[in-house]
C-alpha cells in the first residue's frame, strides 16, 4: 500500500530571503564583566573576584579540607558531590568542549533565530500588465496584504512596506536542492508538487527513519534548521497527503491508509488542486467542503467544474492511480584508478591518463554525451592533490584526442614522492550522439576536423587567443566585427567590399590634395612615402553612433577606396562632409589597407 | 538659372518613415531656391494637402505623386500629369489598400499597369544587374516615353560606378535616367530623429536597430545647384526632372468637388427644391401662416445659399434626417447650423434662431466661402444604421468618413523616444506623467529635476530633445468619429479610401483640414449616448403613463427645474452631472437658461486653467468689478464666452477686435480643431500685443494672458452647441424632476453611458422616493421597465441586462417568452456563467429565482 509524504513550505520565498539576509557574522559576545583590580598582587597573580584560581581549593588549610570530606560524607549518597568538586585531582576534568559550548553564545539558533523585521515584506510578480503580490510575510499578511492583491492597492493599505521582485527561479532553486537531498538521503521516490512543496513516496522508507510520525517531526526539525516553516501530511494518495499539507489543521498530520475520505472532506474544495476556474465555480455552487462533492452525481459534477476536478478528486481518494514522477539526480562521471604503487614518471603517468580515458569514455558512451571539461584529479601519497584540467571546442569522445591534450599540459604536474590515486572527472558534457564517418562508404572526402586543431592550439596558446571574426550591425567600422568562439561560423556579413586589414588605429596622414566636398584625394603621403592617387571612389559616407557619445552626434566619416600609381589599394577617410564644419575637421587618415 | 527639380521627397505622412512635415520640407525648399517639390509618400496621398497649402505659403510647386512598393520587390514613383490621372492614382491605391486593409497597400505589376494611363513612374532600381534590366524593359514597354529610370547617389562604396551602369541599362532600354535625391528630411540636423522614429517602427531600441536603419546616407535637401554639381556626368538626367516637372500640370486644387444630387423633385434644380422644401415645411410648422420674421430671415438665408450653391448640401443633410426620422431615430442638428432658419423649419434643429436672436453669418457668411459645417447627432446604439443607410444610398464609392491623424504628443513622444533610446520602462512613464498631454514644449528641465533626475546624463537629454521634436509627427491615420464625405462623382477619383479598422467602414486619407482647404462638404453624423436615453424616455412615458412628449415639447424655464438644479441635484443629466459642475451649481444658482450657458462654458479645464472662473461666478453672484461685470451683463452666454477667450467669435470681442477679423476666424478654428498644428500658438504673441493698450489692470491683464494660456484646451461651448444642451438639459432635468421613475429607467437602459455607475443611479432614485425593484426571471424584461406601485412614481423593474455575463441573445430570448411562467431550465441558455452582478450592494438580491420558489444554489446546479 504506497505511502507518500507531502512536504509544504508555505513561506518559501519569504523565508528563502531572510535567510539569505540573515547576519552573517556571530553576534558580538556580551562584554565580560570589569574585574576589581587586586590591590595585592604578590598575593596571587591570577586576579581575583571571580572565575577559576589556580590551587584556591588545595591552597586552604589541610583541617578545613577534612571538614568538608565529613560534610560530604553526612550527606546522602546521591547528594554528595563529585570528587572533582572536592578538589582530587585524580579524576578527569569535564571534557573540554562540553563546557565551551556552554558558555560561548551557541551560533546554532542563529540560522533560526527569529530577526525582528520592522517593515513588512511583500514580494511583487507582473500578470500581465498588472503588478500583484506574490507572497507576503505573516506581519505582512496580518495587515490585510494577501496574495494576488494588486500592489497599488497594498501601497495604499499599508504605506510603509518592503517590496521585492518575486524571484520563482530562486525558489525553485531551494526546492530542487530538498528535492536532491531527498533522493540521496531519505527516499528513492521524490518529486517536487507546485512551487512551494514536495512529494516524498514513503513507500517502504519510513522504517528506516523509525515510522512516519519520527520522519515527518525530523523533516519538519531538517526545515526549521534552515529557517523555512514546514507543515507535512503523510497519506495513502499524494492528492490527499498535498491538501493536508496545505489545508490540513496541524503541521504534521498522519492519515492512516483508507483514511483519506474522511480526513480531507472537511477541507475547501480548492485543496484538491483546481483550476482557478473551477474553484469559482464551485464556490458559486456552494461547495464549501470536499464533503459537499462526494455524494454528487458525477456528470453535473464533470459538466460544472470540469471533468479534470473530478479526476483530482479521485485521484486523492485513491480511486485514480497518480503516480509521482521522481527527480533522478545527475551524477558527474568519474573513472578511478589506484595504482600499487606510488608513481612519478611522464610516461607512468600518461599510461594512467589513457586507461582513465577509455574507462570515461565508456561511461560517457552509455550516457550519449560528450566531454567539454575534463578534470585529472591526482592524490599524492603526501596527501596533497594536484589538479589539471583540460577543455574542449566541441563535445568528443575522442579518447587519443584528449590524451593529446593531456599530454601538452602533463609538464605541469609535480609527482612529489609519488602519486597513489588518479580520478578524472567529465565536470561538463554536452549531448553527443553516434557520428557517421563520412567518406567511408560514399567515398567523400571527410571534412577535416578542425576541432581537434583548435583544441590543441588551444592547450598551447590559451583559448584566449583563438577566436573568429563576426559581423555587427555597425556602420563604423572599428565596431563592424566583433569576436566570437574559434569554431562558430558567423553570418550577415555586409555586400559592400571592406579591406583586407584594417588598421586598429587610423593613421594620420599629410600632403592629401584633394577637392572638396566629395572627390578622392589625388595625393597623400603615408609613412613618409608620397601616393599619386590614379583611380578611387567615394566617397561612402558613414554617420557617427550618435546614441554612443556626444562627439559622435554631428560626426561624419567620408571614406573612399583608392588606388595609387603602384596598384597599391587604400581605404582613406575625411573627418567631416566637406560642407559642414561641425561634422569634423577635413584632417585625412589612412584606416586600411586592400589585398 | 537651375533647372533641377526635388522628385523623390518623403515627409512624415510615410508613417514613422520620413522625419520631417511638408511645412519644413517646403520651408526648407524656399530658402534653397527649389523650384517644385515632388511629394511621393509610401502608398498614401495623405501629405498632399498639406503640402499643397504649404506651396501657397512658400511658393514652392507641389508635384503630388505618391511612391508604390509592389509586391515583387520593385518601387515605383508614380506622378499623374492631369486630373484624370490624379484620378486613376486614386483609384490604383484605393484598390491597393481594400486589398491590404488598413495601413497597408499592396500591389502588383499588373494592377499598375492598368491604371498606367496618363501616370509618369520612375523606376526605383536595386543594383546594375539583369532582374533591372528586365524591370526597365517593362517599363518601357508599358509606360513608353512616361518610364524613367530614377538615379540617386546612396553614399555607399561604388555608387559612382552603379550609376553609370544604371544609366547604361536604362539607355540600352530606352529610357531616360532621372536625378533624385532620395529625400527623407529636409535639413541633417533630423538625421537622429529618422533614426528615432525607424526604431519606433521596428519596435527596438536605437542601439539594436543595426542594419535595420536607413543605410543610405546624406538623405537632407539639397539645393538645386548642389544637386546638378553631383550630377555633372548625367545632364540629360537633371534636364529630365525639369521635363517631368512641366509634364505634371496637375494641382490639387484641380479637384472640383460635386454635391451629390439630390432626387427630390423632379424637375427642380436644388435650390428650387430647397425653396420649395422649406415653404412647405414652414406652412407646417406655421398653420396660420409663418411670422413676417422667420419669413424675412428664410428669404435672406435663401438669397446667401443660393448665391454660394450650398443648396444640394442642405438636401443632403435634410434626407439623412429625414431618413432618421423615418426610422424612429432620434437625432438633432447642431453646429452652427442652428443658426439657420431654414434648418430650423426643415426640422435639421428645433432650435429656434429668430427666438433666440443667433446670427445667420456665423453658419454661411460671404465672406469666408466655406462649406457650411451641420453636425447631426443620432442616438448612439442605433447610429450604425444611419451609417450603413448613407453608405447604401450614395454608393460605397461615393461616401466615406473622413480620417483623423493620430499625431504624437507630448506624453506619447516622451514614452516612445525613451523606450527607442533604451530608457527603463519606469523612468519614461514617470516622465511621461510629468507633462501634460496637449504641452508643445515637451518635457522640460525643470520638471526633470522634480524628478531628481540627473539631467546631466545624455541619454536623458537626448530623450527629452527628441521626444520635443517628435511632438506633432503623425504616427497613423484613424477614422473620424462621423464626418462623412459625400460626392456625386465616384469619391475614389478624388482621393484613396482605405478599409477602417472597423467592419463595413471606409476611411479617405485626409482628415477634416485637408477637406477644408480642399472645399469638400461633410457631413458629421455623431452618436449621443443622451439622445438614446431621452427616446428610451419618451417611449416609457408613452407606455407607461400614457404621456406622449416630443422633443420640440419642451421647456426651458420651469422654477422647479431650477430649484432642482441649484439644489445640484443633476446627477445623471447630460453636461452638468459631473462633480465639478455640481459642485459649483449651488454657487451659481442658474435661474435662467443662459445661467447654465455659462456654467457649462466656465467648467472646462480651461477657464479653470486661465483662472476665470472664480472672477466670473463671482460677478454672477453680484460682485462689483465693472470690468468683468460689463462682460458678464447683457447676452450673457456670449459674454462669458469673450470674458474667458478674447477674440474668439468672428464678431469679436473687446480686446478680440485688435486681432484680425479674418484672424479671430483661423485662431477660432485652431482652437476648434483642437490638435498640434501650432495653429494656436501662432496666435499667442498677437493676442497678448492686442491687450496691451487695452486699458486692462495688470492684474487682469495676467488672468487673461493665463486664459490664453489655457486655449488650446478650450473648446468653448458658445451658440453651436447651445441649443443642444438646451434640448438635452430640459428635457432630462424636466424628466428627472418630474417622472424620476422614467428618468432612473431610461438612464439604466442606456447604460453604460455618462458619470456615474448603474449602482448611484439606483441609490439616487431611491433617494426620490422610486421603488427600485430587483431582477425577477419572470418579470424581467431585457430593459428595465416600469411596473405599478401604490406610491406616487411607478416602480423600476431592473432588467436583465443588468446580469453580468448574460448575452443579449439570451435575454432576448428569454424576453420573448416573457409572461409565460418559465422553468428554471431556461436558464440553460445562460449556462453556469450567467452571475448576476448586483446592480447596488442594496436590496437588490442577486439572481432572482424567487418567483420559481426555488433555492438559487438549487437551480443552479440543476440547470
Amino acid at each position: 500500500m504506497p505511502r507518500v509524504a507531502s512536504l509544504y513550505l508555505p513561506q518559501l520565498a519569504i523565508e528563502r530571503l531572510r535567510r539569505l539576509e540573515r547576519p552573517r557574522a556571530l553576534p558580538d559576545a556580551p562584554a565580560l564583566p570589569l574585574l576589581p583590580i587586586d590591590d595585592d598582587p604578590g598575593a596571587c597573580s591570577v586576579p581575583r573576584g571571580g572565575g577559576w584560581r589556580p590551587g584556591a581549593r588545595w591552597a586552604q588549610a589541610e583541617s578545613a579540607r577534612a571538614a568538608i570530606a565529613e560534610e560530604a560524607a553526612a550527606l546522602p549518597l546521591h547528594q554528595q558531590p563529585t570528587m572533582r568538586e572536592l578538589g582530587r585531582r585524580s579524576e578527569a576534568a569535564e571534557h573540554p568542549f562540553k563546557r565551551a559550548a556552554a558558555t560561548v553564545a551557541a551560533p546554532q539558533p542563529v540560522l533560526a533565530a527569529p530577526v525582528a523585521h520592522a517593515v513588512p515584506l511583500i514580494l511583487v510578480e507582473a500578470i500581465g500588465q498588472r503588478q500583484v503580490i506574490a507572497a507576503t510575510c505573516p506581519a505582512a499578511l496580518a495587515l490585510g496584504l494577501v496574495p494576488g492583491m494588486a500592489i497599488t492597492q497594498a501601497r495604499a493599505l499599508v504605506p510603509d512596506l518592503d517590496i521585492r521582485p518575486a524571484d520563482p527561479g530562486g525558489d525553485g532553486a531551494v526546492l530542487d536542492g530538498l528535492t536532491l537531498h531527498a533522493v540521496r538521503y531519505w527516499t528513492p521516490t521524490a518529486a517536487p508538487s507546485g512551487a512551494d512543496g514536495l512529494w516524498l513516496d514513503l513507500t517502504g522508507a519510513a522504517h528506516l527513519h523509525g515510522g512516519e510520525a519520527r520522519f515527518c517531526a525530523r523533516l519538519v526539525r531538517f526545515c526549521r534548521r534552515f529557517g523555512y516553516t514546514a507543515r507535512v501530511a503523510v497519506a495513502g494518495t499524494p492528492g490527499a497527503a498535498h491538501a493536508l499539507a496545505r489545508y490540513g489543521r496541524d503541521a504534521v498530520t498522519i492519515v492512516p491508509t483508507g483514511g483519506e475520505a474522511q480526513a480531507i472532506s472537511a477541507l475547501p474544495p480548492a485543496a484538491l488542486r483546481l483550476t482557478p476556474d473551477a474553484i469559482t465555480a464551485a464556490q458559486r455552487f456552494g461547495f464549501d467542503r470536499i464533503a459537499d462533492l462526494l455524494p454528487l452525481p458525477r456528470g453535473p459534477l464533470a459538466r460544472r467544474l470540469g471533468l479534470a476536478s473530478v479526476t483530482r478528486l479521485d485521484a486523492a481518494l485513491g480511486r485514480v492511480a497518480e503516480p509521482i514522477v521522481p527527480v533522478v539526480p545527475e551524477e558527474t562521471p568519474v573513472a578511478k584508478r589506484r595504482l600499487l604503487e606510488p608513481i612519478g614518471t611522464a610516461e607512468a603517468i600518461e599510461q594512467v591518463i589513457a586507461d582513465l580515458l577509455a574507462d570515461m569514455m565508456l561511461l560517457l558512451q552509455a550516457r550519449g554525451r560528450g566531454v567539454r571539461t575534463l578534470v585529472l584529479l591526482l592524490d599524492r601519497i603526501d596527501g596533497s592533490e594536484q589538479r589539471l584540467a583540460i577543455g574542449t571546442a566541441r563535445a568528443t569522445r575522442d579518447a587519443a584526442h584528449l590524451a593529446r591534450l593531456f599530454h601538452l599540459r602533463i609538464a605541469r604536474i609535480d609527482p612529489g614522492d609519488g602519486i597513489e590515486t588518479m580520478r578524472i572527472a567529465a565536470t561538463r558534457t554536452d549531448p553527443l550522439g553516434a557520428t557517421a564517418v563520412a567518406g567511408d562508404l560514399t567515398g567523400e572526402a571527410a571534412v577535416p576536423a578542425v576541432a581537434t586543431l583548435v583544441d590543441q592550439i588551444a592547450g598551447r596558446v590559451g583559448e584566449a587567443a583563438l577566436f573568429t571574426a563576426a559581423p555587427v550591425e555597425s556602420d563604423v567600422p572599428e565596431r563592424a566585427v566583433r569576436r566570437t568562439p574559434p569554431l562558430a561560423a558567423p553570418t550577415g556579413w555586409p555586400a559592400w567590399r571592406r579591406p583586407v586589414r584594417l588598421l586598429s588605429r587610423p593613421e594620420p596622414l599629410i600632403g592629401v590634395l584633394a577637392l572638396l566636398p566629395d572627390a578622392p584625394p589625388r595625393r597623400f603621403t603615408w609613412r613618409g612615402q608620397v601616393h599619386a592617387v590614379v583611380a578611387g571612389d567615394g566617397p561612402e559616407r558613414i554617420h557617427g553612433e550618435w546614441w554612443r557619445r556626444d562627439g559622435e552626434v554631428w560626426a561624419v566619416r567620408d571614406y573612399f577606396r583608392v588606388e595609387d600609381e603602384a596598384g597599391a589599394r587604400f581605404w582613406l577617410f575625411r573627418r567631416g562632409d566637406g560642407v559642414d564644419a561641425t561634422t569634423g575637421d577635413l584632417s585625412w587618415y589612412l584606416h586600411g589597407l586592400f589585398g | 538659372m537651375t533647372t533641377y527639380v526635388e522628385l523623390q521627397v518623403t515627409s512624415h505622412f510615410s508613417f514613422l518613415r520620413g522625419a520631417s512635415s511638408p511645412d519644413e520640407l517646403f520651408a526648407a525648399a524656399a530658402l534653397q531656391g527649389h523650384a517644385a517639390l515632388g511629394i511621393v509618400d509610401r502608398g498614401s496621398v495623405a501629405g498632399l494637402v498639406r503640402a499643397w497649402e504649404a506651396q501657397k505659403a512658400t511658393g514652392v510647386r507641389m508635384i503630388a505623386g505618391a511612391r508604390v512598393d509592389l509586391d515583387d520587390g520593385r518601387a515605383l514613383l508614380l506622378y499623374p500629369t492631369d486630373k484624370p490621372a490624379w484620378s486613376r492614382l486614386t483609384r490604383l491605391l484605393t484598390l491597393g489598400k481594400a486589398r491590404a486593409g488598413k495601413g497597408g497597400c499592396t500591389l502588383g505589376w499588373s494592377d499598375v499597369v492598368a491604371w498606367q494611363e496618363g501616370l509618369v513612374a520612375i523606376l526605383l532600381p536595386g543594383e546594375a544587374d539583369a532582374v533591372t534590366a528586365a524591370q526597365l524593359a517593362e517599363l518601357s514597354t508599358t509606360f513608353g516615353m512616361r518610364g524613367y529610370c530614377g538615379l540617386a547617389f546612396r553614399r555607399r562604396p561604388d555608387d559612382a560606378l552603379r550609376l553609370h551602369d544604371l544609366a547604361a541599362l536604362a539607355g540600352e532600354a530606352g529610357i531616360r535616367a532621372v536625378a533624385l535625391g532620395d529625400i527623407l528630411y529636409h535639413a541633417p540636423e533630423a538625421r537622429l530623429l529618422q533614426d528615432v522614429v525607424t526604431a519606433i517602427r521596428e519596435k527596438c531600441t536605437v542601439d539594436t536597430l543595426g542594419y535595420r536603419r536607413e543605410r543610405h546616407a546624406d538623405r537632407h535637401l539639397k539645393s538645386p545647384a548642389e544637386m546638378e554639381r553631383r550630377f555633372a556626368a548625367f545632364p540629360d538626367a537633371i534636364a529630365a526632372t525639369a521635363a517631368i516637372a512641366r509634364a505634371c500640370t496637375f494641382d490639387l486644387g484641380e479637384l472640383s468637388y460635386q454635391y451629390p444630387h439630390e432626387r427630390v423633385v423632379e424637375g427642380l434644380t436644388a435650390q428650387g427644391a430647397l425653396e420649395q422644401l422649406t415653404e412647405t415645411a414652414a406652412a407646417r410648422m406655421f398653420p396660420d401662416g409663418p411670422p413676417q420674421a422667420y419669413l424675412d430671415q428664410i428669404a435672406h438665408e435663401l438669397k446667401l445659399i443660393g448665391e454660394l450653391g450650398y443648396a444640394p448640401y442642405f438636401l443632403t443633410v435634410n434626407s439623412i434626417v429625414a431618413e432618421s426620422r423615418r426610422r424612429g431615430i432620434l437625432c438633432q442638428g447642431r453646429g452652427s447650423a442652428a443658426n439657420s432658419c431654414v434648418c430650423f423649419v426643415l426640422g435639421i434643429t428645433s432650435i429656434d434662431p429668430i427666438k433666440h436672436e443667433l446670427l445667420f453669418e456665423r453658419f454661411v457668411s460671404g465672406e469666408r466661402r466655406e462649406p457650411p459645417d451641420i453636425d447631426v447627432d443620432f442616438e448612439h446604439e442605433r447610429r450604425e444604421e444611419i451609417i450603413q443607410w448613407i453608405y447604401d444610398t450614395y454608393g460605397r464609392n461615393h461616401a466615406a468618413l473622413t480620417a483623423v491623424v493620430t499625431r504624437y504628443r507630448a506624453r506619447g513622444a516622451v514614452r516612445e523616444v525613451g523606450k527607442a533610446l533604451g530608457l527603463p520602462e519606469d523612468l519614461t512613464k514617470a516622465l511621461a506623467g510629468l507633462v501634460w498631454g496637449w504641452s508643445q514644449e515637451g518635457v522640460g528641465e525643470k520638471q526633470v529635476a522634480q524628478l531628481n533626475l540627473n539631467m546631466n546624463d545624455r541619454r536623458l537629454r537626448l530623450a527629452l530633445e527628441l521626444s520635443r521634436q517628435l511632438i506633432g509627427v503623425p504616427r497613423h491615420l484613424s477614422q473620424h468619429p462621423g464626418g462623412f464625405v459625400l460626392t456625386h462623382d465616384r469619391l475614389d477619383d478624388l482621393v484613396p479610401i482605405e478599409p477602417a479598422a472597423m467592419v463595413d467602414r471606409q476611411v479617405i486619407e485626409w482628415d477634416k483640414d485637408d477637406i477644408d482647404a480642399l472645399k469638400f462638404m461633410k457631413v458629421d453624423v455623431l452618436g449621443l449616448g443622451m439622445l438614446g436615453c431621452m427616446n428610451r424616455a419618451f417611449n416609457l412615458l408613452e407606455e407607461a403613463k400614457g404621456l406622449r412628449v416630443g422633443m420640440a415639447d419642451l421647456q426651458d424655464d420651469d422654477p422647479d427645474v431650477y430649484a432642482m438644479i441649484q439644489k445640484a441635484d443633476t446627477l445623471g443629466t447630460f453636461q452638468i452631472e459631473s462633480r465639478a459642475q455640481m459642485s459649483m451649481l449651488p454657487r451659481m444658482k442658474p435661474a435662467r437658461f443662459y445661467d447654465l450657458v455659462i456654467e457649462v462654458a466656465i467648467v472646462r479645464p480651461g477657464p479653470i486653467q486661465g483662472d476665470m472662473v472664480h472672477p466670473i461666478s463671482a460677478a454672477a453672484r453680484g460682485a462689483r468689478n465693472p470690468t468683468i461685470r460689463a462682460r458678464t451683463e447683457g447676452r450673457a452666454g456670449e459674454d462669458a464666452r469673450r470674458a474667458a477667450v478674447p477674440g474668439t467669435g468672428d464678431e469679436g470681442g473687446d480686446r478680440g477686435r485688435r486681432v484680425h477679423r479674418g484672424e479671430a476666424d483661423q485662431l477660432r478654428r485652431a482652437m476648434a480643431t483642437f490638435k498640434f498644428t501650432g495653429g494656436v500658438s501662432q496666435f499667442y504673441d498677437k493676442l497678448v500685443e492686442g491687450m496691451v493698450p487695452a486699458r486692462l489692470s495688470p492684474r487682469l491683464r495676467r488672468a487673461d494672458v493665463q486664459a490664453d494660456r489655457g486655449l488650446r484646451l478650450l473648446r468653448f461651448p458658445g451658440e453651436p452647441r447651445r441649443q443642444l444642451r438646451q434640448d438635452r438639459l430640459c428635457q432630462l432635468l424636466d424628466e428627472a424632476c418630474h417622472h424620476p421613475d422614467v428618468f432612473c429607467a431610461a438612464l439604466l437602459n442606456a447604460q453604460p453611458m455618462g458619470f456615474y455607475a448603474p449602482a448611484q443611479i439606483v441609490r439616487d432614485a431611491r433617494e426620490h422616493g422610486v421603488e427600485v425593484r430587483p431582477v425577477c426571471v419572470n418579470a424581467s424584461r431585457w430593459d428595465c421597465t416600469l411596473e405599478p406601485t401604490r406610491g406616487r412614481w411607478l416602480a423600476v423593474r431592473l432588467g436583465l441586462r443588468q446580469v453580468r455575463g448574460l448575452a443579449n441573445a439570451h435575454g432576448e430570448r428569454s424576453s420573448r417568452r416573457a409572461g409565460s411562467r418559465r422553468s428554471i431550465r431556461w436558464r440553460k441558455c445562460g449556462g453556469a456563467r450567467a452571475y448576476p452582478a448586483p446592480p447596488s450592494s442594496g436590496s437588490p438580491r442577486p439572481m432572482s429565482f424567487h418567483t420559481l420558489g426555488e433555492d438559487r444554489r438549487q437551480g443552479a446546479v440543476e440547470a
